[in-house]
């Protein structure tokens, strides 16, 4: 898993951790009012209103009326951490090839933090089947992304991160128990592909197969989701998968050969 | 062979690159190399007791004399024009490149450096084919009317799931890989002709996760995690002057292997029949193959056949082509044969192959 990068001398400011979940909350409701933020951080109102001022005023806010909502702000460091992404530039073209053939959504995704995050996406001419923005976050271990991530993992690694989980039913097909999600990250085995069959979005089904480098190190996945109505038991199964694996052993390959090639131009 | 002891850097440590090191140091030259994978790394520099770099760039730059590049189709062209562009030989692995425009980018720079550039079409170095080629140019044969092509294994799918069956990095299937070879002494024999019409059909009956049995896995297996390319072509060609062509390659096919020219000529006529190495392995039978047999009709009392069976001495088609290599790098001087100019030319075929190729 990859390090949250927090120092770890335990000491903590305060005042930033009422920032981020003043942030959080807005991201989670917004445009929201004040006396929403107030509820939802557990801080003075006084507090959260010298804190959304604050932030208005720095540029990472907006004030709607009586409301807040972020700020363009947040896109123009996100769209700075994606160009620094290599793996971005490696996959992007490839993702937008396999939309276009599937005809469906096609994600890049990687692992952050226990959490799955959208780096990129495409939509083929049938249209996206779930809204999962650039940046969106899901669950490892309800979705077929996450569950490929999973399978790559060393044991003791998984067993922390089970140990962490809450198990949110997110549909009636979510995996609620340890064991059946070892079972299914053993059947992703060799074969790399994982599945999520309605797990996270009621009537979606999703394809999903990790992207390593030579050394083992794991760099992200690709996936490819449609509704159920258009994706039967042997485009789930059989197509989707074939296509699939088809790009990850591509963007594997051009990545390990891409810093001889970033060398030759640079 | 050449006297000289040169040093020659292998770019690609794979089956092929080890193969090509394993040779020159037999001849008594030294070798280093480059490649992307550690363990790749680490299993070479212990085999060959030498130095290898993780950037082909710090290898060009190390001093050696010439290289050999044996990376994945796709990777031929950044990697052939910086060596050449940083003064080097190079002797490429076939195909020249994955598609027509990377060869035709190589080509350019091979002639605008001025530096050698052969690819490894080594099956042209067999004594065989080397005889046959001097039949035709004598005109025992008259004028070469038709040949019958053929490059089949019978299971020999080459790394399922690895670089060889994915269509971005290898550029294609059986035809780019052994179709190649065939394409390329085709060329040869009818004396470089140009390709008038081509009718071809390409299949791919051995996919991502059909049933494949096989008695041994033709070289490394990735449980067939990439499979976008075809894994046979049948194609019948015309060319200049008249002469036709029946060419038919496959991967995989429920047939016997076979790697043979069948020659038609308005005087006479000759079968080869080429051995590939690991045959056995693959086949599973041990039945010797290298050989020339010649069809001819005389004149006597009475109106005869005459079929001669042609004994020539076995030779290893690799180490006759690094020979080559090395003494045209010694000498400074482009070898005739296996160069960049006939090895685009049998790029051109290949493609257009490709591009009339239809699936059935």
């Amino acid at each position: 898993m990859a390090q949250d990068g927090s120092a770890s001398t335990g000491k903590t400011i305060r005042s930033v951790e009422t920032a981020m979940s003043v942030l959080e909350a807005i991201q989670r409701h917004e445009p929201v009012g004040v006396t929403t933020i107030t509820e939802e951080t557990d801080r003075s109102k006084s507090t959260v209103h010298h804190h959304v001022s604050t932030l208005c005023e720095a540029g990472y806010l907006e004030r709607v009326g009586d409301q807040y909502q972020l700020s363009l702000t947040f896109l123009t460091l996100g769209g700075q951490v994606r160009e620094r992404k290599q793996l971005y530039h490696l996959a992007k073209d490839d993702v937008d090839a396999l939309a276009e053939r599937t005809g469906e959504q096609s994600r890049l995704i990687v692992e952050e933090d226990g959490l799955g995050v959208t780096l990129y996406r495409a939509t083929g001419e049938h249209g996206a089947a779930t809204d999962t923005h650039v940046g969106s976050t899901q669950d490892l271990y309800c979705t077929a992304a996450g569950k490929a991530f999973l399978a790559e993992l060393p044991a003791e690694t998984v067993d922390a991160y089970i140990e962490d989980q809450a198990f949110v039913p997110y549909t009636e097909h979510t995996i609620d128990d340890p064991e059946t999600l070892r079972k299914e990250l053993d059947a992703i085995g060799s074969r790399g592909v994982a599945f999520d069959d309605q797990e996270y979005f009621e009537g979606v089904r999703c394809v999903a197969s990790a992207i390593g480098s030579q050394s083992g190190e794991l760099l992200g996945a690709i996936s490819v989701s449609a509704p159920v109505e258009r994706m039967d038991e042997e485009r789930f199964r059989s197509e989707i998968p074939d296509q699939l694996q088809n790009v990850a052993g591509v963007v594997e390959i051009n990545s390990a050969y891409s810093e001889w090639t970033d060398a030759f131009s640079g | 062979m050449a006297e000289t002891q040169t040093e020659v850097g292998v770019v690609g440590l794979g089956t092929h690159g080890t193969n090509h090191a394993e040779i020159l140091t037999g001849m008594g030259h030294e070798v280093f190399g480059a490649d992307t994978n550690p363990k790749s790394r680490r299993e070479f520099q212990k085999r060959f007791d030498t130095t290898t770099y993780d950037s082909p760039s710090d290898l060009f730059q190390s001093g050696i004399d010439a290289a050999v590049i044996s990376t994945p189709n796709k990777f031929h062209e950044p990697t052939a024009t910086e060596a050449m562009d940083v003064g080097l030989d190079v002797l490429l692995e076939k195909p020249l490149a994955h598609t027509l425009e990377s060869a035709e980018r190589i080509h350019e720079a091979a002639i605008e450096t001025g530096n050698i550039c052969m690819v490894g079409f080594h099956h042209r170095y067999r004594n065989a084919c080397q005889l046959v080629k001097e039949y035709i140019d004598e005109g025992y044969f008259g004028e070469i009317t038709h040949i019958d092509a053929k490059f089949i294994r019978r299971r020999g799918v080459p790394g399922r799931g690895t670089w060889y069956t994915s269509e971005d990095i290898a550029g294609g299937g059986a035809m780019i890989d052994i179709g190649a070879h065939l394409m390329d002494m085709l060329l040869y024999f009818s004396g470089w002709a140009e390709i008038d019409e081509v009718m071809a059909t390409k299949r791919s009956d051995f996919g991502q996760h059909g049933d494949y049995a096989y008695i041994e896995m033709w070289g490394e297996d990735d449980e067939a995690k990439m499979y976008d390319v075809e894994d046979s072509v049948t194609a019948a060609c015309t060319f200049e002057h008249g002469m036709t062509a029946n060419i038919e390659v496959a991967w995989a096919a429920n047939t016997n292997s076979s790697h043979s020219y069948k020659l038609r000529g308005t005087e006479a006529g000759a079968h080869v029949d080429i051995v590939e190495p690991h045959r056995e392995q693959v086949e599973g039978v041990t039945e010797r193959r290298n050989q020339l047999e010649l069809f001819e009709v005389r004149k006597a009392c009475v109106d005869h056949y005459v079929d001669s069976e042609v004994v020539v001495p076995d030779n290893d088609p690799y180490a006759a082509q690094l020979e080559t290599f090395i003494d045209a790098v010694v000498a400074g001087e482009r070898p005739p044969t296996t160069n960049v100019d006939e090895a685009l030319r049998v790029q051109r075929a290949v493609d257009r192959v490709y591009r009339e190729g239809k699936p059935p």
